[in-house]
């Protein structure tokens, strides 16, 4: 039997692979962009959620016939695989609005590689409780699509069945982020980012079997000397290659927490185990931390800056972090505009912070090599 | 003691050796080829022979520029970000903001007041404004690089250049001598273009004083007239701009030495057969 580390690099290099074999045995596969679109939904249902990822390692050769290349690579390479045929064995595609770019995306996708079910979930952009009602239709009207699709009615108790699933995911990645907190820390950013991405094409059942298997072999894994390497945060957007957390980590620092939608965004908060699931589930998913999201402005920049980043302020402080990265997919206007008030926010909590910007894609990483090891060297 | 920095930069490849008061004995300056690994070997060799001194001699080698990893014989690699604030700290120790135009990049680099790297920027990727945008350009215009800064002191105003694209402001520049543009305004206008562009990058440090102006760029006396003219007050400008990065390195080494930091690995001298 493979060891749980080698399944999770099979899983994390064969993507889809795994969606394709259950597609096989009858199940129906639902693509989705982004942290928006809630799992338990699709899960209730019986069907499989797969979230859509782009290739770092690939060029981008097909989607620049239909989309600008000055638009998001990562929406354009995630297009690309499906010119490709990449994305065949999806069954239905959802796209959140969580930016212009997947909203657009939507509809380019629809018209070029409709699935068998499409769907696009509004999400507001300010935050409240007007907001909250709001989205919450929009996911009622989002299973109402499910159902005349599939033919079959949503069963409420399946939902709230799902709901607990994911939260036992949920804790199991917490959990695993724990294990970051030690100096050197138990498992590193690059193996972190595999088990990540290895658990977005799979089975929520199956990603918890493999987590608790690959806790059990790292807490076995010797524990090596205090390294006393610079403690690295993370902040941006899609990171579903290991690529640039490997360059920061080779250069000789820990990358040890992150705020990224292919990382805590997606899975730290628990859905709130309420009467009707639904009402939970809306809390939770349009409060996650995207900055394409606002909250109403506090009265002083101070509290505005604590009310918006305290969240990461706590995660810096937990994870004793020494410096942070902001990795932002070029061309993210969310990203880019929210970078300068973060960093005047870990600023004054005395974490310098590096700003960088990259093509999504592993071939260019190289060219920011000197600028991360300037970076440790600052901090070291 | 004795240490070498050795500074293999897009264009030029420097050594600077240093004793451990801090003293420069030698410094070196050679074109930057294709091949790296042979070329840090030449260079070290030219260095040690114009000093009689043995490989062995040196305590500890720093590698830096965007070739040190190219650089077998090396104790350690450091980037040129914060081997530039070590050597310009020796230098001008009131030095709080330096700004380096190279061969091929530009940064800026933020000092805090006990001379330690407080921030860092860097140009993106593409060479537009520095040195090898220069060379281009100087090129078409049919001057020698070294005569742009002298040329523009001649100057009478200078034409505005909007492009900092190197392909492009060639031509923008062909256009505007078929317009009738004196050449001297010409190479104001791109020193002007170049300056406002570097400046521009640096202005979220915060410029204040001291700032110092290095690298192959600094050796342009029209391009430090116009980065002073933007910064609103003198610049300093080292007597070697080329070499901070590499004495930087040197003395970084020093301080390795001194801190009881070991080398991070045995030194690999496959291939060397001139040293003695």
């Amino acid at each position: 039997m493979m060891t749980a580390s080698e399944q999770v690099e099979k899983l994390y290099v064969e993507r889809g692979k795994r969606a394709r074999e259950l597609r096989k045995k009858g199940k129906k596969i639902i693509g989705y962009f982004c942290c928006f679109v809630p799992d338990e939904i699709i899960t209730a249902f019986d069907m499989v959620p797969y979230r859509i990822q782009g290739s770092q390692s690939e060029p981008i050769d097909q989607a620049d016939a239909y989309i600008e290349p000055m638009a998001c690579p990562f929406a354009r390479s995630s297009f690309n695989l499906a010119l490709k045929g990449r994305y065949d064995f999806l069954d239905g595609f959802v796209a959140p609005h969580s930016c212009d770019t997947i909203e657009r995306m939507y509809h380019i996708w629809l018209h070029n590689k409709p699935s068998s079910f499409n769907h696009l979930i509004n999400v507001p952009h300010m935050l409240g409780s007007g907001s909250t009602s709001f989205y919450r239709s929009e996911l009622a009207y989002f299973i109402k699509s499910l159902e005349d699709w599939s033919g079959r009615k949503l069963d409420p108790d399946r939902l709230k069945d799902a709901v607990r699933l994911y939260n036992r995911r949920r804790a199991l990645l917490r959990e695993l982020y724990e294990l970051r907190k030690t100096d050197p820390p138990q498992v590193s950013g690059t193996e972190i980012t595999r088990v990540l991405v290895a658990g977005m094409g799979i089975p929520a059942e199956e990603h918890i079997a493999l987590l608790e298997r690959y806790m059990k072999e790292i807490k076995v894994r010797p524990v090596p000397k205090a390294d006393k390497l610079p403690r690295i945060f993370i902040w941006g957007n899609e990171i579903d290659d290991i690529a640039f957390i490997n360059l920061v980590e080779e250069s000789g620092a820990q990358v040890v927490m992150d705020d990224l939608c292919t990382g805590t965004r997606f899975f730290w908060d628990d859905v709130p185990e309420t009467k009707d699931p639904l009402d939970g589930i809306a809390a939770r998913y349009l409060n996650i931390h995207c900055p394409r999201s606002n909250v109403p402005q506090m009265e002083t920049r101070e509290k505005d800056l604590g009310n918006r980043y305290g969240y990461i302020g706590q995660f810096v402080k937990d994870w004793g972090a020494d410096g942070a990265i902001f990795y932002i997919v070029r061309y993210c206007d969310t990203c880019e505009l929210e970078g300068p008030d973060l960093r005047e926010y870990l600023n004054s909590m005395n974490i310098p912070v590096l700003m960088v910007e990259d093509d999504y894609s592993t071939s260019t990483i190289g060219q920011l090599r000197t600028r991360v090891q300037a970076f440790l060297e600052m901090l070291g | 003691m004795l240490f070498a920095g050795i500074d293999i930069g897009s264009t030029m490849t420097k050594v600077v050796m240093v004793t451990e008061r801090e003293e420069v004995i030698t410094s070196l300056i050679g074109p930057t080829g294709a091949e790296h690994r042979h070329l840090a070997l030449t260079v070290m060799d030219e260095a040690l022979h114009k000093t009689s001194l043995s490989f062995d001699a040196l305590d500890f080698i720093v590698a830096t520029g965007y070739g040190r990893i190219n650089v077998p014989f090396a104790d350690k690699q450091i980037t040129e970000i914060t081997c530039h604030a070590r050597g310009i700290r020796s230098i001008f120790p009131g030095a709080r903001l330096i700004i380096d135009i190279g061969g091929q990049d530009s940064k800026g680099i933020k000092l805090d007041g006990a001379g330690k790297v407080a921030n860092f920027t860097m140009n993106d990727k593409c060479a537009a404004g520095t040195g090898r945008f220069l060379e281009v350009i100087a090129e078409t215009l049919g001057v020698e690089l070294t005569e742009m800064g002298p040329i523009s002191l001649s100057a009478a105003g200078y034409v505005k250049i909007s492009n900092m694209c190197t392909v492009f402001a060639e031509h923008e520049v062909t256009s505007r001598l078929a317009e009738g543009a004196g050449v001297p305004e010409i190479v104001a206008g791109l020193h002007e273009a170049i300056a406002e562009r570097v400046i521009n990058m640096v202005r979220h440090l915060r410029i204040e004083k001291e700032v110092v102006f290095t690298g192959g760029g600094a050796k342009n006396i029209g391009l430090v007239k116009a980065v002073e003219g933007r910064v609103g007050f003198p610049v300093l400008v080292p007597p070697e701009p080329l070499i901070t990065g590499a004495l930087g390195a040197a003395l970084l080494g020093k301080d390795f030495v001194d801190r009881g930091v070991t080398r991070d690995h045995e030194r690999r001298l496959e291939g060397v057969t001139f040293f003695s």
